[in-house]
């Protein structure tokens, strides 16, 4: 069996399309992190932010309106996650949690109750944009729009005064309280920023990835950002490869599934196939861990002595 | 009397009273010219860094008045004093580490740290640091500069910032000798740009070099405001430490045994690898209290730690009976016959979420005395132990089942002291041991310490506390910038001779 | 105790908000829950049956944070262990035997999958609650894979072999095996609970989590406790997988889609956290739990509201946990 170049072309182009949700996920959450928090529950926000895309987009009957929608309820959730983990010195991992199990139950819940079905729901007709066409198979926008958003999420952090008083806050927010830098406030709009990021991811996936919402469309990928965020060091340019990788051992994961060869020698081997970007992200994070810097105000909540 | 126009800084009868009682200051009047470097003297718990905090915004007074540059003003947060004129350069740095020097000069200003006006921007700071000598590599992270650069980006932040009242904490604790005269020279040249200087500090040599007016605290008083000419070691030790006072205490005379516990040229490094403890060594005998005095914050907090086994020798020994210890672990240190009371009762001596009786077990939960069937803990026997602790050593609570948290600090301190003494060390160390305590837990911990020494234990006490000190010990060293200076017999050190060497003098 | 109960409002309240905008009925759906936990006896079993493995995951996690660890792993190891119960039906032994095999070798598979977690925390410093999920998502497509090629059943493919008969849980009280699977775990709580109040080793490993600065400066070491927590907490959840196709129902076996273990991992954290992470509280919180799961079976029946909704509710009590300040400020402002 020779390798088709049209095979390669394929799975690129998927893979390309799978980098997306994690990629803008893992960017988002390096802003809220440089910021100094960590938001556990981007899991539930790009789920529920898949489901509330294919609402809206029902509703209104066009699919941007969708795009927006799913954005917003992941402004939405990090506003919750924000006010909680901020301004009420609440523990930021139990927050993160409860949006994750709140999410897992919604999905289903409202699947059924808007569209009477159990699980998941397809007959979307217009959830769906357009996709720029290639040899192989169609390559989303979402593409070229998440190296801008990684670009511009560099630039921000990086030549901005805006980012630089970010970074402040989760280095040494008594340093920035000093100068006179509003931690809080600061803080809370970076975690809405890097939740919008995720709830669009959500909206990607329903909307642009599979035309429909399944209630388990987001697997695992929020985490899989998180950790992500470490392997690049919070930088959003290694964010974008890291999505990379990711985005292609789950494409490789299933195009191996698809092989005669593979398929003949082992029964059901699609599962084991299907574990496999978790157990790359696994040994990621078991080699890269401690190379890394993170921002040293991280997960704890600030509070004037 | 300066007229008010030339004060930039005056308090009128400040007070700061803490929310648990404490009185950090009482009535303080302080003031400051324009072009003056004025010392800010005091010990531990003198009340310096207060009132600093006061005048930087950090915090609020209870009551009295303070008068920027002749106005009466009411400061509620660090950008209210920043908006004032004042900025205040902290021991431990407020500088976000990976940030270059010139992002954390510019941090929170409209400056875009890496857009056009930026250079210009950058040419500026380099010029304005040239003028005043602080010169300093812009471009790279503050986390690479050593200590003396560091602190001068955050007094060029200030500058940027054109503060006419700039306040040092302790500003040479982290400087070499080198490094300490190039920052005089910055801090005359400020001077003679009409600013002044509020240097906060406990030594006396330096005090008396840079400054040119002194004012003294004590116990949040202040004991004495002279001038430079006036100044004189003895005269400024004397408005430190206090004078001789007649002690309730009276140690009785012991004929130390043998040598129990030895340091032998100890060498402690911190996290960047300087030296914080450099060639110590000492020795404590039984029926002896060898005591450390000094300013915290010269090497005693890793000394105590390295007796503990919780910090890493780097070079010499620690030596319990003949036995190594630098390098062991805490329990095995203990087992060795050694009684360790930690300088933070709150961090490292007790779990406060717990109970009485389950602190008094930290450390012994697996003794054979608390053993039950199938090696359970037996809490009825660890009850009756604590039982008996909490009267022997007049421990007040409701019963061995309060939370720890509910105790008084003195009788939190019971509990660690008793805990650490009823395993019969021959060896005791206690850091900072009466910190925090009321006068009756004071003197209790004392007595406690008093009375192991009668029993032939020998007893190493690291204080900040002069008074305690004396009191207590046969032999007094002083530490003073990770060196034990001026060891010598409780009756040859006299209170001003400790106070010198607590300010760096060797007399 | 009282913030438990303010959490457990919250969800109800909002839940039943949500419940309103989408057009169900909330007092409907709350009484149907009831009637399906209590209406009748094979509701009653069923919901004692529910509580027995949510009370186990919920030791898991609440060992976890005594240890001051976030140790959500609980949902892989269900499921390993929901698999290693049944392949011990492989072999044959006498009827007490054989379950206590199944038990042992269903502990077994849940602590190993703790292992990579206390590796990776203790020697690379790698969050816990990364590692945890990532390896559920492992055990997922794991175990998905086994249901299906190792442990299918030739006769009827929607369904593993069921577990042997001599292996199941005894019939005790009320003619079900539930009762007798949740009585199991109240004596794994117990245990835990002796363990954590009784036993050295498990005071030191609540010291390490209180304190751990004053735990080390007493001597304690912090990685003995730390794979005390991880496996303690495997071996529980390991047992509510077998609790879950050993301790219920016909057809005693794992649907090939694991949907009768999917999620017990999950909500035991809730069942913690409202349990305050004890022992004691977490039976009573179990039951509770157990409640609303038993309780949403017959409202989707009856009132026609999807049963995913007690997970919603469960999700807001975990966040209204999070927060304690906010049980603060609502007191506060009803003394106004």
């Amino acid at each position: 069996m020779s390798l088709d170049f049209s095979i390669v072309g394929a799975i690129s182009v998927t893979g390309l399309n799978l980098m997306v949700p994690i990629a803008l996920t893992a960017i988002g959450e390096v802003f809220g992190e440089k910021a100094g928090v960590v938001n556990i529950g981007l899991e539930g926000t790009i789920l529920t932010g898949a489901w509330s895309a294919v609402y809206f987009s029902w509703l209104a009957q066009n699919p941007w309106v969708g795009l927006l929608g799913g954005a917003l309820t992941g402004t939405f959730f990090g506003a919750l996650h924000g006010y909680v983990a901020i301004w009420l010195k609440g523990d930021q991992i139990i927050s993160g949690v409860g949006i994750n199990i709140f999410a897992l139950g919604f999905v289903p819940f409202a699947i059924q109750a808007v569209w009477g079905v159990q699980g998941s729901f397809s007959k979307c007709s217009v959830c769906g944009v357009p996709e720029i066409s290639t040899p192989w198979s169609p390559l989303s926008y979402f593409v070229p729009l998440t190296v801008v958003v990684a670009v511009g999420f560099w630039y921000l952090l990086n030549r901005t005064r805006y980012g630089s008083i970010t970074k402040a806050t989760g280095e040494n927010p008594e340093a920035a309280d000093a100068v006179g830098i509003n931690v809080e406030k600061v803080r809370f709009l970076a975690v809405m920023i890097g939740a919008t990021l995720a709830g669009l991811s959500g909206a990607f996936l329903s909307i642009d990835y599979t035309g429909g919402i399944t209630k388990d469309i987001s697997a695992g990928r929020g985490f899989i950002a998180l950790a992500t965020v470490v392997f690049a060091g919070w930088k959003p340019m290694l964010a974008l490869a890291g999505g990379l990788l990711f985005g292609f051992s789950q494409e490789v994961s299933s195009f191996a599934t698809t092989l005669p060869a593979i398929g003949h020698t082992f029964p059901s081997v699609d599962y084991i196939f299907s574990a496999l970007p978790y157990v790359v992200t696994l040994i990621v994070v078991a080699t890269a861990i401690g190379r890394s810097r993170f921002p040293k105000a991280l997960g704890t909540p600030y509070r004037r002595e | 009397m300066a007229s008010t126009t030339k004060e930039l800084v005056k308090t009128s009868n400040l007070t700061k009273t803490y929310p648990d009682g404490t009185h950090a200051l009482t009535g303080v009047d302080f003031s400051v010219t324009k072009g003056e470097i004025h010392g800010l003297l005091g010990e531990n718990g003198a009340g310096k860094t207060t009132l600093s905090k006061i005048l930087s915004g950090i915090l609020k007074p209870t009551s009295g008045e303070i008068y920027i540059k002749g106005n009466l003003v009411r400061m509620k947060r660090p950008s209210d004093a920043l908006g004032l004129g004042i900025g205040m350069v902290h021991q431990h740095f407020a500088l976000v580490r990976p940030f270059s020097a010139f992002e954390n000069i510019v941090l929170g200003t409209d400056l875009n740290p890496t857009g056009e006006r930026a250079k210009e921007a950058k040419a500026g700071i380099a010029e304005l640091a040239m003028g005043v000598g602080l010169q300093v590599t812009l471009d790279s992270p503050v986390e690479s500069l050593a200590l003396g650069a560091q602190q001068r980006v955050e007094i060029l932040k200030m500058l940027y910032r054109k503060v006419d009242i700039l306040i040092l904490d302790e500003p040479t604790s982290s400087l070499t000798i080198k490094e300490t005269g190039e920052l005089f020279k910055s801090l005359l040249k400020l001077k003679e740009e009409g600013k002044c200087v509020i240097f906060i500090t406990h030594k006396l040599r330096e005090v008396m070099d840079f400054c040119d007016s002194i004012t003294v605290l004590r116990q949040g008083k202040v004991t004495g405001r002279i001038s430079k000419s006036e100044a004189s070691p003895i005269t400024l030790a004397r408005m430190m430490v206090g004078r001789n006072v007649e002690f309730e205490l009276k140690r009785p005379p012991m004929t130390p045994g043998e040598e129990v516990f030895t340091i032998d040229n100890l060498t402690l490094l911190d996290k960047a690898g300087k030296e914080v403890v450099k060639g110590l060594s000492l020795k404590v005998r039984r029926g002896e209290i060898f005591g450390i005095a000094g300013v915290e914050g010269n090497g005693q907090t890793e000394l105590a730690e390295a007796i503990a086994g919780i910090r890493r020798v780097a070079k010499g020994s620690i030596r319990l009976k003949g036995i190594e210890t630098g390098g062991k672990s805490s329990s095995v240190i203990r087992r060795h016959g050694a009684g360790l009371i930690p300088e933070d009762r709150r961090q490292m001596g007790l779990i406060l979420e717990m109970n009485v009786e389950e602190n008094v077990i930290l450390g012994k939960q697996r003794d054979l005395q608390f053993r039950g069937s199938l090696t359970s803990i037996a809490w009825r026997k660890v009850r009756e132990f604590t039982s008996d602790l909490m009267k022997k050593f007049e421990i007040t609570a409701k019963g061995p089942e309060s939370p720890a948290r509910s105790l008084s600090g003195g009788n939190q301190q019971k509990v660690v002291v008793s805990r650490e003494l009823s395993s019969d060390p021959d060896f005791i160390v206690a850091a900072q041991p009466t910190r925090g305590l009321d006068v009756a837990a004071t003197e209790y911990i004392r007595k406690l310490l008093l009375d192991s020494r009668g029993a032939g234990k020998a007893v190493l006490l690291i204080s900040a506390e002069l008074d305690e000190i004396l009191q207590l010990s046969d032999q007094i060293g002083v530490m003073y910038e990770g060196r034990l200076i001026g060891v010598g017999p409780a009756e040859t050190m006299s209170r001003e001779r400790i106070g010198l060497l607590m300010g760096g003098i060797v007399a | 105790m009282e913030e438990s109960a303010f959490a457990a409002l919250m969800g109800f309240f909002f839940g039943g908000i949500l419940l309103v905008v989408l057009g169900y009925n909330p007092i409907l759906a709350y009484y149907y829950m009831f009637y399906g936990a209590f209406g009748s006896l094979s509701n009653v079993t069923d919901m004692l049956g529910n509580a027995a493995p949510l009370i186990l995951t919920g030791l898991t996690f609440a060992v976890g944070v005594r240890a001051g660890l976030f140790n959500i792993g609980a949902e892989g190891q269900v499921y390993v262990g929901a698999g290693a119960a049944i392949y011990a039906s492989y072999y044959f032994l006498p009827a007490g035997l054989h379950l206590g095999f199944a038990l042992v070798l269903a502990g077994a598979a849940g602590a190993l999958m703790a292992v990579p977690t206390y590796l990776l925390k203790a020697y690379r410093g790698v969050n816990e609650v990364i590692t945890t999920i990532m390896l559920n998502w492992t055990a997922y497509f794991g175990m998905l894979w086994v249901a299906i090629v190792l442990l299918a059943d030739p006769a009827r493919p929607e369904k593993t072999i069921s577990v042997a008969p001599s292996s199941r849980f005894p019939d005790l009280l009320l003619g079900s095996v539930s009762t007798s699977a949740l009585l199991f775990a109240i004596a794994v709580a117990a245990a835990f609970y002796v363990y954590l109040w009784l036993t050295p080793s498990g005071y030191e490993l609540r010291s390490v989590g209180l304190n751990p600065e004053a735990a080390r400066f007493s001597g304690i070491n912090p990685r003995r406790p730390l794979l005390s927590a991880l496996l303690l907490g495997g071996v529980s959840s390991g047992l509510a997988g077998a609790v879950q196709v050993a301790g219920r129902t016909t057809p005693y076996a794992l649907y090939t889609g694991l949907s009768n273990v999917l999620n017990y991992g999950y909500n035991g954290i809730g069942v913690a956290l409202i349990g305050r992470n004890h022992p004691l509280g977490i039976i009573v919180a179990g039951l509770f739990f157990g409640t609303l799961q038993a309780g949403f079976s017959t409202v989707q029946l009856y009132a026609r509201v999807p049963f995913e909704i007690i997970q919603v509710i469960e999700g807001i009590i975990i966040f209204a946990v999070a927060a304690p300040e906010l049980y603060r400020r609502f007191r506060g402002a009803l003394k106004k």
